[in-house]
């Protein structure tokens, strides 16, 4: 009879979450030689521990705690939780991170500083696994800011480029602002319900008009990190940081962040904290949608594709759908960070992210094309793909949320969506053909000398583009009914629409048509303007924002100086004159008798005189003048 | 006796090195060296002995030490009385840890050392008085003699406009001990003792036989007119003083008082003074204007012990004194009292981020940070009061770091201008990271302890009853603050390609050994108190349950 030994789960877990730590410190005194295979190693170490984990959840959540600040009586807890959806999260933040990884030693193999980059990728990995594995909403924010500093490192690699630098303190504080929401959303949490705890908080009664508000700033939170409207203008700029770290976390898992944090909080979210979130999704889509469409930048493209497919997972959210979006944020992390990694491989080729610089490279880069079709392919929502499945998912869950609300506005949010996913296929099928059709344009690099890179970075994108088969996920191609994942995480009942897959196939073939076709634009017109800049956002957050807080910060530094000082100075320049007066009074006076106050005279007129001079007479007239003030009060 | 040493070692010391001849120059570093050494020793013995469980004082010592009988007005009693709770055991450790530091970084200083080391033992030794006091009289001394050795470490080692800023922080506090020392007379003049009034009563031959029913019989008779003035003992005991039931019926200060002064009654007039004496030390908008110019004046490590250390008595006085005597006033004035630390914690922060030089920035950043401690205070919570006082450990332990950093480049080209530089991780790597690591730390990046201290301290003022929700919601810009000042300082001077305004004359060399063994621990403490908060909340939390019992009854 076997003996049934159960794993140790929450040891496992543990192990886990320390392991990217302990890379990090390792690397912090590892050789630059072995730097990138300590963290290779690491990575797959944790890979392995996070499948056999997945492989073994136990039936009920598991929670590790342990006690972290007891404020008199008052106590607050670091704790860990396991459930199906945090394994999930597991395996796709290690595998994505690990093969990000591997491709780095080929992309990054000139980088001196290469210790200093897999040090700052394997803090990120520990971070994100906290998030992942939180257990609390204190923890949840600690990793959360956590994750906002790797970001920072890893944006900023190219610490001597000051855009680099610059975009990496503008995701920084952009971060920040919706963080602060978030940190209010937790003070008015704890104040509702005096524990901060998902597993109590998931069974705790929500209604009336405050958890609205408390949902709201939660959301904040995941506005910050997901990039939505407003707060989406960082991800572009986050793009200078190296191709391989836009892959890893500005496409597949950091920004996910904020989905999964909506996962968690579900049910703290008011209908009516949903029904806004379900409109900043919508507007984050069509707003990054429409950015995508005329940018020139192999990254910026992609950058805004992200934005739109984050906000396609919060309105997916908003609509009550968790599963769907947790389902987009799987595929979406595969076919994204394939497409980010074969950008580098252009890149790599071409030496330009620009793309009216390439052209034609289907033919020197044939793997390369491929994969990239592939992952595109999926993103725009192909049939047979991954992201037709996924998308097809959210948006029968938003048609049929649509159909429950009262009042007909609301299906404009599940028609935007499907529209928006036409402008997917438009955008992406641009630039498709800008990259790899047409004619070459690049005058620097002669077409026969641009190469596929090597095998570590190509292999990566094979993997991630056979990933992005729908097959994976669903047998039946065109259905995402019974799919594996809907019963690890299940979906509520939700209506069926026959016409939408139809529908999206059509719209998907006009977009492709379209944007295949599209010429190169002029940049003059108000539309592509509004588009490159996407709607204007930055310059509306100088004007609104940072030049306000500038000129105020500016302003009472002048108040301080002039009104505040000013007065304690004038002040003393008062007391000089009257000290100067009764000096006068006491010569005409009493001659020859030297009054005390002229000492206080001697500070203020004279500073530039040595301190040795009557510091001690003037401790003691002063405080003379304080015991008379003394007497006077006491006698009155 | 731990608490005596505590003082009277580095008074010793001052003593010592003011004897010996003007020479012995190295001898001077290495016996303040020494004795600070042993000051955290001490400190560590008495946290060992200290027992977290227990919310009264301990290590206590009593001498009586001057009784001035006034005739028919009863005795005056001022006692030589040491102790310590988990508010001032926490601000004991963290001033000897920061005066040891302070003087590692004097290394550097080349004259007058006699003198400077001197008056920095002189002032160690009254930082300890101050917190390890329990009797007004003799914490006023204290605080009144800490001013002394102050005012000559920024006048005589500071920089160019050095007499003015040491007058200008002289006169400042010297007000603020002004206001403290009338309502120091006046609640002296209003309260008893009660086991030494028994005593002169002839209740109780000695003190020993005090017990709690006796010194209740002795309050309701005192309440009741039973007791001739003749008899009563005044005091200065902070414990006598805090207790209402100890107050002369008819005394100005008598909660019951209906004396009216502006529309303020007596004790909330006195509130305010205490307040304002205090505000003025931790400091608090509009009082603060002393605190950039004394830093920017100050050496390096006069600036690492002012904020270390100086500042934190402001907030302990709040907690010792203000809040303690006058919870009636505290609790009616909570909202007022934290607006005002709402006002200095975005004021503070808007003008970090209009300086130029990095050391002012530093300050104005020390006036935000410290605008948590009142919030904290105010809200009169748990998380609120314990998150105070554990701001003020981490702010003492972070400020410390900052200034040594600033310290570091005004060393190498007495420039410390944020726009002379720009690039600066290619010369000096490993400043670039210690200093990126104290401005993360200090703009609350979770697992350092300037987390800590802004999230329980903005918990608190949200949970709390006296404060309303928009409050913090305020307060929370100065997190975004603090992130744009410190992330902004980051980028123009240390990233981007390298230059220096003074490139030509001056190659800049990364941080000594010295200078990494100052750093490096001090961003180790960071992040040990950011990981285990408890290792000061097991300090706080009884003493705080204990001390907060007085405002849930209001």
């Amino acid at each position: 009879m076997p003996v049934h030994t159960p794993l140790p789960v929450s040891l496992l877990t543990t192990l886990l979450l320390s392991l990217p730590f302990v890379g990090f410190l390792a690397l912090a005194m590892a050789s630059r030689r072995v730097s990138a295979w300590l963290a290779i190693l690491t990575t797959s170490f944790g890979f392995v521990v996070a499948f056999v984990l997945a492989l073994n959840l136990p039936d009920q959540p598991l929670t590790i705690q342990t006690a972290w600040a007891d404020l008199s009586g008052t106590l607050f807890s670091i704790s860990f939780r396991l459930d199906s959806i945090a394994a999930l999260m597991l395996i796709l933040v290690h595998f994505v991170a690990l093969l990000v990884q591997i491709y780095s030693v080929a992309y990054l193999h000139d980088e001196p500083r290469l210790r200093r980059y897999f040090a700052y990728l394997q803090l990120f990995v520990g971070a994100m696994l906290g998030i992942v594995l939180a257990g609390n909403l204190l923890v949840m924010y600690a990793f959360w800011e956590l994750v906002g500093l790797a970001s920072y490192l890893l944006i900023g690699f190219y610490a001597e480029r000051p855009s680099a630098s610059k975009a990496a303190k503008k995701a920084f504080l952009m971060n920040r602002v919706g963080d602060a929401g978030f940190l209010i959303g937790i003070f008015l949490t704890y104040y509702n319900f005096r524990t901060l705890d998902f597993s109590v908080l998931d069974t705790a009664v929500v209604g009336g008009a405050l958890p609205t508000a408390l949902g709201l700033c939660l959301f904040m939170g995941c506005m910050g990190k997901s990039a939505q409207f407003p707060l989406l203008t960082w991800l572009p700029d986050a793009m200078e940081g190296p191709t391989p770290v836009s892959a890893l976390l500005h496409a597949a898992t950091m920004v996910a962040a904020g989905i999964f944090l909506l996962a968690r909080i579900h049910p703290l979210l008011s209908p009516d904290a949903l029904v806004v979130i379900a409109l900043i999704g919508t507007i984050t889509t069509v707003w990054g949608g429409y950015s995508a469409l005329f940018q020139t930048d192999i990254k910026k493209v992609l950058a805004f594709s992200t934005v739109s497919q984050l906000g396609l997972m919060v309105a997916a959210m908003g609509t009550n759908n968790v599963s769907g979006a947790m389902f987009h944020l799987l595929t979406h992390a595969f076919f994204k960070a394939g497409l980010f990694l074969s950008a580098g491989a252009v890149i790599h080729a071409v030496h330009t992210q620009d793309m009216r610089h390439m052209g034609g490279l289907r033919q020197t880069l044939p793997i390369t094309f491929w994969g990239y079709t592939f992952c595109a392919a999926a993103l725009a929502g192909v049939p047979f793909l991954s992201g037709f499945l996924s998308k097809e998912a959210i948006l029968s869950g938003a048609f049929d949320w649509a159909s429950h609300q009262p009042g007909g506005l609301a299906s404009l949010i599940p028609i935007a969506l499907l529209l928006s996913s036409g402008l997917t296929m438009l955008y992406m099928a641009r630039q498709w053909r800008l990259i790899f059709f047409g004619s070459y344009r690049n005058k620097h690099i002669p077409l026969d000398q641009t190469h596929e890179p090597n095998w570590l970075m190509r292999g990566p994108v094979v993997l991630l583009a056979i990933l992005s088969l729908g097959f994976w996920f669903s047998i039946n191609p065109f259905s995402v009914h019974g799919s594996w994942f809907f019963r690890l995480i299940p979906t509520p009942a939700e209506g069926h629409f026959g016409w939408l897959a139809p529908a999206s196939v059509a719209l998907v073939a006009v977009g492709g048509w379209a944007g295949f076709r599209m010429n190169a634009p002029r940049t003059d017109t108000i539309a592509v303007r509004l588009s490159l800049e996407y709607g204007f956002l930055d310059s509306l957050f100088q004007y609104l924002v940072i030049n306000p807080t500038q000129k105020l910060a500016n302003l009472l530094s002048r108040t301080d100086r002039r009104l505040v000082d000013g007065t304690v100075n004038n002040l003393g320049i008062t007391l000089v004159v009257l000290a100067y007066i009764a000096r006068a009074i006491d010569r005409l006076v009493i001659d020859g008798v030297v009054n005390g106050a002229a000492w206080i005279a001697s500070f203020f007129g004279q500073m530039t005189r040595s301190v040795q001079n009557g510091r001690v007479q003037s401790y003691i007239m002063v405080t003379v003048v304080g015991l008379v003030l003394v007497l006077w009060w006491l006698l009155y | 006796m731990i608490l005596s040493l505590l003082i009277f070692l580095p008074l010793l010391g001052a003593l010592v090195i003011a004897l010996l001849p003007e020479s012995q120059v190295i001898q001077f570093r290495w016996i303040a060296f020494v004795i600070t050494l042993a000051e955290v020793m001490l400190s560590v013995v008495a946290y060992r002995e200290f027992n977290q469980a227990i919310d009264d004082y301990q290590l206590v010592e009593q001498v009586n030490w001057i009784t001035l009988p006034l005739g028919n007005l009863g005795i005056v009693s001022i006692d030589y009385l040491l102790g310590v709770d988990g508010i001032s055991l926490p601000l004991i450790i963290l001033s000897a840890v920061v005066m040891l530091i302070g003087v590692v970084s004097s290394w550097t200083m080349t004259h007058r050392l006699r003198a400077y080391y001197a008056l920095y033992l002189l002032l160690t030794g009254t930082v300890m008085g101050c917190f390890a006091a329990l009797d007004f009289f003799l914490f006023f001394l204290f605080f009144e003699f800490m001013l002394l050795p102050m005012y000559f470490l920024i006048g005589l080692w500071g920089g160019p406009r050095r007499e003015y800023a040491s007058i200008k922080f002289f006169l400042y506090t010297l007000f603020g001990s002004l206001l403290i020392l009338l309502v120091m007379i006046g609640l002296s003049l209003s309260v008893m003792d009660p086991v030494s009034t028994a005593i002169t009563a002839g209740f109780i031959p000695d003190p020993s036989a005090a017990t709690d029913e006796l010194i209740r019989n002795i309050q309701s008779a005192l309440q009741s007119g039973q007791l001739n003035s003749a008899q009563l003992v005044h005091t200065f005991t902070m414990r006598y003083l805090a207790d209402s039931n100890n107050y002369l019926p008819n005394a100005l200060l008598n909660p019951a008082s209906q004396l009216m002064v502006w529309g303020l009654s007596a004790r909330q007039l006195a509130f305010w003074a205490l307040f304002i004496g205090f505000a003025i030390k931790l400091p608090i908008v509009p009082v603060h204007t002393w605190l950039p110019d004394a830093h920017v004046e100050a050496p390096t490590p006069v600036s690492v012990v002012l904020a270390g250390v100086l500042l934190k008595i402001g907030g302990y006085g709040f907690l010792r004194i203000v809040w303690d005597f006058f919870p009636d006033g505290a609790a009616h004035y909570a909202q007022i009292l934290a607006g005002l630390g709402v006002l200095s914690i975005v004021y503070g922060g808007l003008n970090a981020l209009a300086q130029a030089d990095l050391k002012k920035m530093i300050a104005y950043s020390s006036v935000s940070h410290m605008g948590f401690v009142l919030l904290g205070v105010a809200s009169l919570t748990a998380e609120g009061v314990n998150g105070a006082i554990y701001q003020m450990v981490s702010h003492g332990v972070l400020s410390a770091m900052l200034f040594l950093l600033a310290g570091v480049i005004y060393d190498r080209t007495h420039d410390r201008r944020i726009d002379s530089y720009r690039g600066l991780m290619k010369p000096m790597p490993r400043y670039t990271t210690l200093t990126a690591i104290a401005f993360f730390a200090s703009l609350g990046l979770p697992g350092f302890s300037g987390f800590v201290g802004e999230l329980f301290t903005l918990m608190g003022s949200f949970q709390s009853r006296w404060l309303a929700g928009w409050l913090t919601v305020l307060a929370t810009t100065g997190i975004l603050l603090a992130a744009a000042y410190f992330l902004w300082t980051l980028q123009r001077m240390f990233f981007g390609p390298y230059w220096s305004r003074h490139e030509a004359t001056t190659v800049l060399t990364d941080l000594t050994l010295r200078e990494k063994l100052l750093l490096i621990p001090l961003g180790g403490m960071a992040l040990v108190l950011g990981l285990f908060p408890n290792l000061i909340f097991n300090l706080t939390s009884a003493t705080v349950g204990q001390w907060l019992l007085k405002f849930s009854v209001q």
